[in-house]
């Protein structure tokens, strides 16, 4: 599925490398290299996702994101900024951010936070979907009850989390961070291997046993929930 | 209108003059009045009632009957009297004083004080009193001043050379006063000079006395070690992580050589992804220093919310449960008595937990348990990891604090020295301490968050809000 995408970024190069990366996804990209400019292109609503610089000339990023929304403009927002802290990270979510990337990124993570977004965006739209299902996998998110193959799997709450995220943005690539951010609400890179090793342990409960295995990991990237992995 | 500003040294001397002119004013005029008083006021009596006298024999009798009374009165005196009957031109006409010198006034006075001479000689002060008589003349009588009256005379005008001299004694004073201020301060701003000039050893002289210049003193230095430390701390810190930055930026140029020479793309590859590998450990080194540079300055308390400490160990727990068990080590969280609520940043506590578990991951491995605690100490909440490992000797726990300071059975293994340091940066960053014991066995490393950040029950936001719900 194509996206339109609109990049606001003051660095020619990276704005360059963001674009022809994305096209490659098969995406359709505008580049705006200052915030004012960017602000009235993002105005127009054509575009269905944002990738916004902080530390531009002409406005900054903050203040053209807290002008986008005060305008009504509710298109998903990524921040991209070399201000990666905790707090700036908060500020940026707090102006009206969906997202929080901080350079330098790997486009992988980038690609996996805009398809969460997209993802995101949907779903807002309809009413959240209260049974999910993933090849085999069946996952009620009223009772928190998930089924393989008609077989029930106990798991821990913190491994539900981490289930339903991932089946959530399922057949879609989901980061480290991203999981870290979204399903122990933690703004920092706990540097080990501590998702590693939540991931490799949800796996062994809802894949061994089973032909097909559902959770794969990307390499270099992150993890993956599919039906044909 | 604004007075012109008067420079502080020049206040000083001026009150010092003043105090020296009051103190010796209220001296000269103790002496003044007592002596006066005494002295003098029966003289006066005395001449007052002569003249009284001399008068009542005038209206009685005349001018004979006064000049005869006169004489009687002189003849019969021996302690200086003086009588003088004048006509209307100041010639004598009875009587033994000679030159009344500066004695002609234009009319009666009741008493005054002035140099007469005698007949016989005599001559010096005395108090006077000048009557007229009709229009035929002048009587003039008085007593010369005795012995004492003299004495007390001249003490009288040293009194007033005194006081001419305290004035002078008083600007000297005051000038020596100035100088000593001037000269002290001046001592202090000179070490400043020198110091913001670059001599960074350079200390203001202190002579102990502990006055106020010596205490100035002792604060500027204090700011002077201070900053010191500071500009060391700052010069030891880019010198290692410039050190430390090398080797992983030699790795990575090796690998980056390596791949470049690989033909085999799959080879390739792997040798690229390694490389990657590389740059992020080496982005997140960076990442660390410039985020304990920011907690250390950051006063904000913008993102602080208050944490439940136990809920807090039961999620970083949770996070890190599996990766311990995976390690092979137990896991255990243990809180102890009442637990207060923290005012704090949970993410930055969170961050600092982390790598305090880290830590106790990869250097408390053998003992094979890590307990996260939390426990009331004091006034504070504490919150903190403990292992069963080998721990740190007392003597090297400054060292294992440092940035990049990495003790020498550390330097094997990964990581760059700064995990402790940004717990240290995140606990003063709540106005707390991480405070690391050894403990048989193991290490027990302690965020000590303080009373003020842990203790206050109610945030301040809900106070408002109570308060304006009720207004």
């Amino acid at each position: 599925m194509a996206w339109k995408i609109l990049i606001v970024e003051d660095d020619a190069e990276a704005a360059a490398y963001m674009a022809r990366g994305l096209i490659e996804e098969g995406h359709v990209v505008d580049i705006a290299n200052n915030g004012r400019d960017g602000l009235f292109h993002a105005s127009s609503g054509l575009f269905d996702l944002i990738i916004l610089d902080r530390m531009m000339p002409e406005m900054e990023g903050i203040a053209t994101l807290r002008a986008l929304r005060a305008a009504g403009t509710m298109t998903p927002v990524l921040i991209l900024s070399a201000l990666g802290t905790v707090d700036e990270r908060i500020t940026g979510l707090e102006a009206g951010a969906d997202d929080y990337l901080v350079k330098p990124f790997a486009f992988g993570e980038l690609v996996a936070r805009l398809s969460a977004l997209m993802r995101r965006q949907r779903d807002d739209g309809s009413a959240a979907e209260t049974r999910i299902l993933v090849g085999d996998l069946e996952i009620d998110c009223l009772k928190r009850i998930v089924r393989r193959a008609g077989q029930t799997i106990d798991l821990q709450p913190r491994e539900y989390k981490l289930l339903e995220f991932l089946a959530r943005n399922a057949d879609r690539v989901v980061t480290r961070t991203m999981l870290i951010e979204r399903v122990w609400d933690y703004h920092f890179d706990p540097g080990t291997n501590v998702v590693d090793v939540h991931i490799s342990r949800l796996r062994r409960k809802i894949d061994a046993g089973f032909a097909v295995p559902l959770l794969s990991t990307v390499r270099g990237a992150g993890y993956r929930l599919s039906a044909d992995a | 209108m604004r007075l012109p500003r008067i420079p502080t040294t020049f206040r000083i001397a001026a009150l010092a003059m003043l105090l020296v002119l009051c103190s010796n004013l209220a001296l000269l005029a103790f002496i003044h009045i007592r002596t006066h008083n005494d002295r003098l006021t029966p003289l006066r009596q005395q001449v007052l009632a002569d003249a009284s006298a001399l008068s009542d024999v005038y209206s009685s009798g005349g001018q004979d009957e006064l000049k005869s009374t006169a004489s009687d009165m002189l003849s019969a005196d021996s302690s200086g009297l003086a009588i003088g009957i004048f006509d209307r031109s100041w010639n004598l006409k009875a009587g033994n004083i000679l030159l009344p010198v500066s004695l002609r006034p234009e009319r009666a006075t009741n008493f005054e004080i002035a140099p007469i001479r005698l007949k016989d000689g005599r001559h010096g002060e005395a108090g006077v009193s000048v009557l007229r008589l009709g229009h035929r003349g002048w009587l003039v009588s008085g007593r010369l001043f005795g012995e004492q009256l003299t004495l007390q005379r001249a003490i009288e005008r040293s009194l007033a050379l005194a006081l001419l001299l305290s004035f002078l004694f008083g600007i000297i004073c005051a000038l020596i006063l100035a100088q000593f201020v001037r000269r002290r301060v001046a001592q202090i701003g000179q070490v400043v000079d020198q110091f913001g000039h670059g001599d960074l050893a350079l200390r203001a002289p202190m002579d102990g006395s502990s006055d106020v210049f010596d205490r100035l003193a002792g604060r500027i230095n204090g700011m002077f070690d201070r900053i010191g430390s500071l500009m060391a701390e700052l010069r030891m810190l880019t010198d290692s992580l410039a050190h430390d930055l090398r080797s992983p930026v030699s790795r990575l140029r090796a690998k980056v050589e390596r791949a470049m020479t690989t033909s085999e793309g799959g080879d390739r590859e792997a040798e690229l992804a390694t490389v990657l590998q590389e740059a992020d450990a080496l982005m997140r080194i960076l990442t660390t220093v410039l985020e304990i540079g920011r907690y250390e300055s950051l006063s904000s308390r913008d993102q602080f919310s208050w944490i439940d400490p136990g809920e807090f160990l039961e999620e970083i727990g949770d996070l890190y449960g599996p990766s311990i068990d995976e390690a092979g080590m137990a896991l255990e969280v243990i809180r102890q008595g009442p637990l207060l609520p923290i005012f704090g940043h949970r993410q930055l506590l969170a961050q600092a937990m982390s790598n305090l578990i880290d830590n106790a991951m990869v250097y408390g491995g053998c003992g094979g348990a890590i307990t996260l605690f939390a426990e009331q100490k004091g006034e504070g909440q504490c919150i903190g990891v403990a292992d069963r490992g080998p721990g740190i000797p007392p003597e090297l726990i400054d060292r294992a604090l440092a940035r990049f300071g990495r003790l020498d059975e550390a330097r094997g293994r990964p990581g760059a020295g700064l995990g402790l340091t940004l717990v240290q940066a995140v606990a003063h960053l709540h106005g707390g301490r991480l405070e690391l014991a050894s403990v048989e066995p193991g290490l027990r490393a302690m965020l000590r968050l303080p009373g003020s950040v842990a203790q206050q029950t109610l945030p301040l936001n809900e106070k408002l809000s109570g308060g304006f719900q009720q207004g």
